[in-house]
């Protein structure tokens, strides 16, 4: 069973609709958490115009991350020269899957950022005197939200280089098999980077609004943060290893 | 510091010149290079006329792949001779990946060993800065030890402050630009191992303080705790998830940067990534395993 | 090894249900933890001196919500590698 070459061009141009148009979604849902909860906050505290105003676009553009990977991606699958005739139906299901991984990966980040980078934007308002604590403790959170849109990114990257060309005189049954299994590991971290992304963002909103609060114990925050944050990533670790065993292992 | 020598610097330095010249006086260096930024590195590279990525990636992630697919006759240092000694003894198919990663490994080990007798052999009343930077690394994991596991187990700090600074170095050293210079925790042996042992020391703690039988109630107790099977199944999964975090971060930031800088060849931008994922991500990471590996043993000592 | 069409789908299908079955699995406890180690930084910033204890329930707390992502990762490998 061979392809044509249009069929591995439909599937590269599906998987890149898919991966920027399910990546976009909550990308703009966190950067519109961030940008009402400024707004918000300077019609509090006005005097401090300038230190909201930069914490605002600092967050967006760090909210912004995945739905920028998920970019990348449908970047490389549009342009990155996978119109070639071999590979067959290997090379079909992995591109279709690498756009499903990074579009779906790109969900619970983006959310996750969007919620600590509001928090911050309510603790600054509250607290302006601290705003460079609160804007630091921001980054670092949500640079570890973004730790599980790595993954994904991670995941859809070697789909899209690492998949073998398919050999010849396969049986339908065997192509089915590991074509199938190319799309499972896309859903698989995919949808497992969702639960971590959200909560490590929880986590980081709630650290930069009591940095906010109680600026002396700034440390012993950050490290409960730290901790908290690795151990909710756990879940997305197991996803990674059942994506990278149904790539590699079946 | 500009006035005096720093130690740190000249041990660096001294390395680079070891492996510069055994890059540049071997055989297998004989094509034309350029300077140009390669990977998010400011390197001496290869004129090449066409750029696979594909190969890029098989090239830096699975080598004996690269090898067998090239045809191209592998050998070490321009010496087959030690490549025919790597290959009999771990096989065709790791022979390369073995060699680099036995080769940052031991790397590492002599940079921190060189390190440490340097340091305490320049030990002053006001210190110098290199001093200071191990001291303060010192202090705090010590303060850390003793929040979470009490005075009386002081002990282990040791322990943390070597697992903190290998792990922190074997991720920096990665930026190092010298072609061939991997970060070794990016092979998954090397958290794997580190992880293996963080949770043989929480069980061997546990062991110590509460006893064989003790400890054992803990776990294969079917009144109390009917899906025991489980628990033992969470204790592998420790391991799995402590080592994998490490792996999956400094892997994917490896492969990031390969792809992001063959993708725009001659800017700078990559240079950024590599700050990312290399400063900031690698000491997270460092931090993260060392706090993960000293709340396990806290948890299990206080319960 | 020969497959015939009828062993391909099984099999593919319980490879589909093995990605499904683990990134599913890891929404809910990946939300949950979240949601203690946030609640913990607000305990430990309200009452600092009781840290250990408050980390220490924060870390039991969030193996025992893992315990379900432990669960789907046991199915998963069980899909994977006994069909």
């Amino acid at each position: 069973m061979v392809l044509s070459v249009e069929y591995i061009r439909i599937a590269a141009y599906l998987g890149a609709a898919i991966s920027v148009g399910l990546g976009a979604i909550t990308t703009g849902i966190g950067s519109g958490i961030i940008a009402g909860e400024g707004a918000l906050g300077v019609m509090k505290q006005p005097k401090a115009n300038d230190q909201l105003f930069r914490t605002m676009l600092i967050g967006q553009a760090a909210a912004q991350t995945a739905g920028i990977f998920a970019l990348v991606i449908s970047m490389l699958l549009i342009y990155g020269g996978f119109d070639i005739p071999e590979g067959g139906w290997f090379r079909a299901a992995a591109l279709l899957a690498a756009g499903l991984a990074m579009g779906i990966g790109a969900f619970g980040p983006s959310l996750g950022a969007g919620y600590s980078g509001g928090e911050a934007c309510k603790s600054v308002s509250r607290m302006p005197k601290h705003g460079n604590a609160i804007m630091g403790n921001m980054l670092i959170g949500q640079a570890l939200s973004q730790t599980s849109a790595i993954f994904a990114l991670v995941v859809s990257l070697l789909l899209l280089y690492s998949v073998p060309v398919q050999p010849a005189n396969l049986t339908v049954g065997k192509i089915l098999l590991k074509s199938v299994s190319f799309i499972g590991a896309g859903l698989a971290i995919g949808l497992g980077t969702i639960g971590p992304g959200t909560g490590i963002g929880f986590v980081a909103g709630k650290a930069n609004d009591m940095i906010g609060r109680f600026p002396n114990e700034k440390s012993i925050i950050m490290r409960t943060m730290f901790l908290g944050a690795a151990v909710s990533e756990s879940t997305a670790i197991y996803s990674l290893v059942v994506a990278f065993l149904l790539i590699f292992a079946v | 510091m500009a006035q005096k020598k720093n130690p740190i610097l000249m041990i660096i330095l001294i390395f680079f010149l070891i492996e510069i010249s055994l890059v540049f006086f071997s055989k297998g260096f004989n094509k034309e290079m350029q300077l140009g930024f390669d990977k998010g590195k400011f390197v001496f590279r290869n004129i090449e006329s066409e750029y696979n990525l594909q190969h890029k990636i098989t090239e830096e992630f699975q080598i004996d792949e690269y090898y067998k697919q090239s045809g191209e006759e592998p050998s070490i240092y321009g010496s087959n001779h030690l490549y025919n000694f790597f290959k009999k003894v771990f096989g065709q198919n790791s022979a390369m990946g073995t060699f680099q990663l036995l080769r940052m490994l031991l790397l590492v080990d002599i940079l921190l060993l060189f390190l440490a007798i340097l340091i305490k052999k320049r030990l002053l009343e006001r210190p110098s800065q290199p001093q200071i930077l191990f001291e303060v690394t010192y202090s705090a994991l010590e303060q850390f030890v003793i929040e979470t596991l009490g005075k009386e187990k002081v002990n282990y700090t040791p322990y943390i402050v070597t697992l903190f600074i290998f792990i922190w170095i074997s991720n920096m050293i990665g930026m190092v630009p010298i072609p061939g210079f991997i970060e070794p925790t990016r092979n998954l042996n090397v958290p794997l191992g580190l992880g293996v042992f963080a949770v043989a020391i929480v069980h061997i703690t546990a062991i110590k303080v509460k006893g064989f039988w003790g400890h054992l109630k803990n776990y294969v107790n079917p009144v109390k705790n009917p899906l025991f099977l489980l628990d033992i199944i969470g204790e592998f999964s420790k391991v799995v998830s402590i080592s994998f975090r490490l792996f999956g971060n400094i892997l994917g930031g490896a492969i990031i940067i390969l792809v992001v800088s063959s993708l725009v060849s001659y800017v700078v931008f990559p240079v950024g990534l590599t700050l990312f994922f290399g400063v900031f991500v690698g000491t997270i990471q460092a931090f993260v395993f060392t706090m993960l590996a000293l709340t396990y043993i806290g948890v299990e000592i206080t319960e | 090894m020969e497959l015939t069409l009828a062993q391909g789908i099984v099999k593919a299908a319980a490879l589909l249900g093995a990605g499904m079955c683990m990134g599913m699995g890891a929404l809910g406890p990946g939300v949950g933890e979240g949601f203690v180690a946030g609640k913990a930084c607000e305990g430990i910033a309200r009452s600092p001196e009781n840290a250990s204890l408050i980390t220490r329930t924060m870390l039991v707390g969030q193996a025992v919500s893992e315990s379900t992502g432990i669960y789907s990762l046991v199915i998963a490998l069980l899909l994977i590698f006994s069909t």
